[in-house]
């Protein structure tokens, strides 16, 4: 999701120049809420009117599309040539990433908003059923599945042996791989949309009761907290030695990674809800606007009024930039 | 096939309903706004009327709760608010036990909606602690979590306000449209018609939920300032929660909320469904509503109401309003002084000095005079419970 597992932001980085133009525009069925995702030269674009559009980059014609039977909340994700996503009737569904056709689906009780993860030869995903489901990523068969205290809506991070998770019962979660098996959790205040990112020893999330915190990786014991002006939806990313991550107060905030002391601190106006994505020098963001800010303190190098944006987050490579609007129209910029 | 029939009546919305400002609007005596056009509504008939329509069990009843602790640092207390709403529901039906207080109102076949408040999320929105001791209460009845609708029109609104996450497990959580052109989701034969400004589409429909979805309704509206509508409470939570292509009703400087809102509510299936009003007032929006994030214009005013007579609430809420906006030095909600008036949205969100339209706050009253509740404060019988 986002481009790797780790949430480091995604693609390679690339000197900073601003968009200059429009290259191509496309207007997708319904609404868009989840984020766009590349790989070679199809974008891939979930919607709300339960289609997921695989866009030829190079032309910004759709190549084709796949009729989902509900709308389209999750974001994408790759694995064995395939695109997974979640689905509101509670499904998550892999089909073949060059064609579009389904290779296998598998059923949950609730809505599935969260990316499936894959890793392990095996898929992960939350529901808000309230359960934590691992598959076979090759036909979808059931691992195993394990009840949490609330509904999910964070998408999990899944290191070799470890699933981190955060849940509606504001509890964040670390789990086996292997088994499903709870071998922490650790409570906040309130729930957790927010998904988490992860460095070598580290879990870092953000939860509704204002506060961001980073916690030990093996016993999910708070080595730091960093209190925000309201509550945390945006996924962090990192980057060296700091971790980025958006407040519904509308501010960017970078904090050291090690201490969680603030860096800098950018007001950018509308609620993010959003993952920053670092590329380089520059952070990008969907709130409202589009905006490119310089990592280094948080200026605004660039913004633009590209379709109004709630969660979606842009896709950024050496010469274009993707993204999606709230309304469902595609831009590729340059 | 759909055999229901419908009815068309006709609101002299200029006439019958502004009669009513002489006596009750500070403002009449200068008014500059035109007189609104008539509005058709197009309703079912045969619908059986509930006994528990607005404005309810308990007209002219509001009981106030208010508890200091319910809002600290911005964050509300799940134990307050919960405590809070319990000796409300009490007071509210004289029942000492709560399930029969909830039972007043709500059968375990019913599918209930809650119908919140997220414009203005994060800053000031229906707290997810209210709404998940509201779905506490609806189940106490025996009513299944999965006949549990939270909803609004916008759902992207309700995603800012990150509902799905924080109400409990098999609670459907639904917006109305996705977009702000959708009309997927509005029933095409229920309809409120009026040509306020030559707009193209003189229809606002209702959303099916409402006609066809649920059984019950309990509003959770916030308290706030309304540029268009004086202040948004219960009446304006409903009727421009309900109904689509409502934004049509006001344009800079007038604004014809008055009387559009009563006329929504008193349309049914809405006003029989809507059978409970809590009003979350732990935050009071008091210049810059209903969108406002300017921490300056939110006060931590920690209390709840509690009612079944939207207009008398809101009649209340009204005055807390006004009151604070007093407090302030801000002009009144009846303000008519056209200097007052700014173009700039910006500006408008700076300075509790400006507003974009001449306020319509009349329009409680004349949901009043539609029969919706009472609106003579002289005559509203307000509880009030300080807890701390």
């Amino acid at each position: 999701m986002l481009g790797d597992n780790a949430r480091s932001g995604g693609q390679p980085s690339q000197t900073w120049r601003a968009p200059r133009r429009t290259r191509w525009q496309i207007s997708l069925e319904g609404a868009v809420r989840g984020s766009p995702i590349l790989q070679g030269e199809l974008l891939y674009v979930p919607s709300l009117a339960g289609f997921l559009n695989a866009i030829n980059i190079r032309s910004g014609r759709l190549q084709w599309r796949f009729k989902a039977p509900a709308a389209i909340h999750s974001t994408p994700s790759l694995s064995l040539g395939r695109v997974l996503f979640g689905c509101d009737d509670g499904k998550v569904i892999a089909i073949d990433a060059a064609t579009g056709t389904k290779s296998w689906e598998v059923a949950s009780q609730d809505e599935v908003w969260a990316s499936p993860i894959f890793q392990n030869e095996s898929v992960y995903f939350g529901s808000a059923d309230g359960n934590m489901y691992a598959v076979r990523a090759e036909s979808g068969a059931p691992q195993w599945k394990q009840m949490l205290g609330g509904r999910i809506y964070s998408s999990a991070h899944v290191a070799k042996r470890r699933i981190y998770v955060g849940c509606g019962d504001g509890n964040i979660y670390g789990m086996d791989a292997a088994t499903g098996q709870v071998l922490w959790k650790t409570a906040t205040g309130n729930g957790i949309d927010c998904s988490p990112a992860v460095d070598r020893y580290s879990v870092f999330i953000g939860s509704q009761d204002f506060v961001f915190y980073s916690l030990d990786a093996g016993s999910g014991a708070v080595l730091w907290r960093y209190e925000a002006e309201l509550g945390i939806s945006s996924a962090p990313a990192i980057s060296g030695d700091l971790i980025l991550f958006g407040c519904k107060a509308g501010t960017l905030h970078a904090l050291d990674i090690r201490t969680g002391k603030m860096i800098w601190k950018s007001r950018i106006g509308q609620a993010i809800t959003a993952p920053p994505v670092i590329n380089g020098s520059v952070v990008w963001l969907q709130a409202g606007f589009t905006f490119a800010l310089n990592l280094s303190d948080g200026r605004v190098l660039w913004k633009a009024n590209l379709g109004n944006s709630v969660q979606s987050a842009p896709v950024v490579t050496k010469d274009v930039v993707y993204l999606a609007g709230m309304e469902g129209e595609i831009y590729a910029l340059e | 096939m759909d055999r229901r029939t419908f009815v068309k009546r006709s609101c002299l919305g200029s006439l019958a309903l502004s009669l009513d400002h002489w006596g009750t609007s500070p403002a009449f005596s200068q008014d500059v706004i035109p007189p609104a056009p008539p509005i058709h509504v197009t309703e079912p008939v045969g619908v059986q009327v509930s006994p528990l329509r607005m404005p309810g069990l308990y007209p002219g009843r509001v009981v106030e709760i208010s508890d200091a602790r319910s809002i600290v640092a911005n964050r509300v207390s799940q134990a307050v608010v919960r405590e809070m709403l319990e000796r409300g529901m009490r007071e509210l039906t004289g029942e000492k036990d709560l399930r029969q207080a909830w039972g007043k109102f709500l059968q375990p076949q019913d599918v209930v909606g809650l119908k919140i408040n997220p414009s203005g999320a994060p800053a000031c929105c229906s707290s997810p602690e209210i709404v998940r001791e509201i779905v506490a209460g609806v189940q106490s009845v025996g009513i299944p979590v999965r006949n549990i609708i939270v909803y609004d029109r916008y759902a992207y609104e309700m995603d800012i306000g990150s509902y799905q996450t924080l109400v409990p497990k098999g609670v459907r959580v639904t917006g109305v449209q996705e977009n702000k052109l959708d009309a997927s989701g509005y029933d095409p034969d229920i309809f409120c018609e009026a040509n306020f400004f030559g707009e193209w589409e003189t229809r606002s429909y209702m959303a099916n939920i409402v006609a066809s979805g649920v059984t019950k309704i309990i509003n959770v509206p916030t308290m706030k300032d309304h540029s268009a509508a004086g202040v948004t409470g219960c009446l304006k939570n409903l009727g421009y929660g309900t109904f689509n292509n409502v934004d049509r009703s006001h344009r800079r400087p007038f604004s014809f909320t008055d009387p559009l809102i009563g006329i929504m509510c008193s349309t049914e299936p809405l006003r029989s469904k809507a059978v409970l009003h809590i009003m979350d007032g732990t935050r009071m929006v008091w210049h810059g509503g209903p969108l406002t994030q300017n921490q300056d214009f939110i006060f931590p005013a920690g209390l709840i109401m509690v009612g079944t007579d939207p207009v008398a609430m809101d009649t209340i809420e009204l005055e807390k309003i006004e009151g604070k906006r007093s407090k302030e030095g801000a002009p009144s909600v009846w303000s008519r002084d056209p200097k007052s008036l700014t173009s700039d949205g910006a500006e408008f969100y700076q300075d509790a000095s400006k507003n974009l339209y001449y306020r319509q706050p009349h329009h409680i009253a004349a949901a009043g005079k539609l029969g919706l509740g009472v609106s003579d404060r002289k005559v509203i019988e307000h509880r009030m419970i300080r807890i701390s």
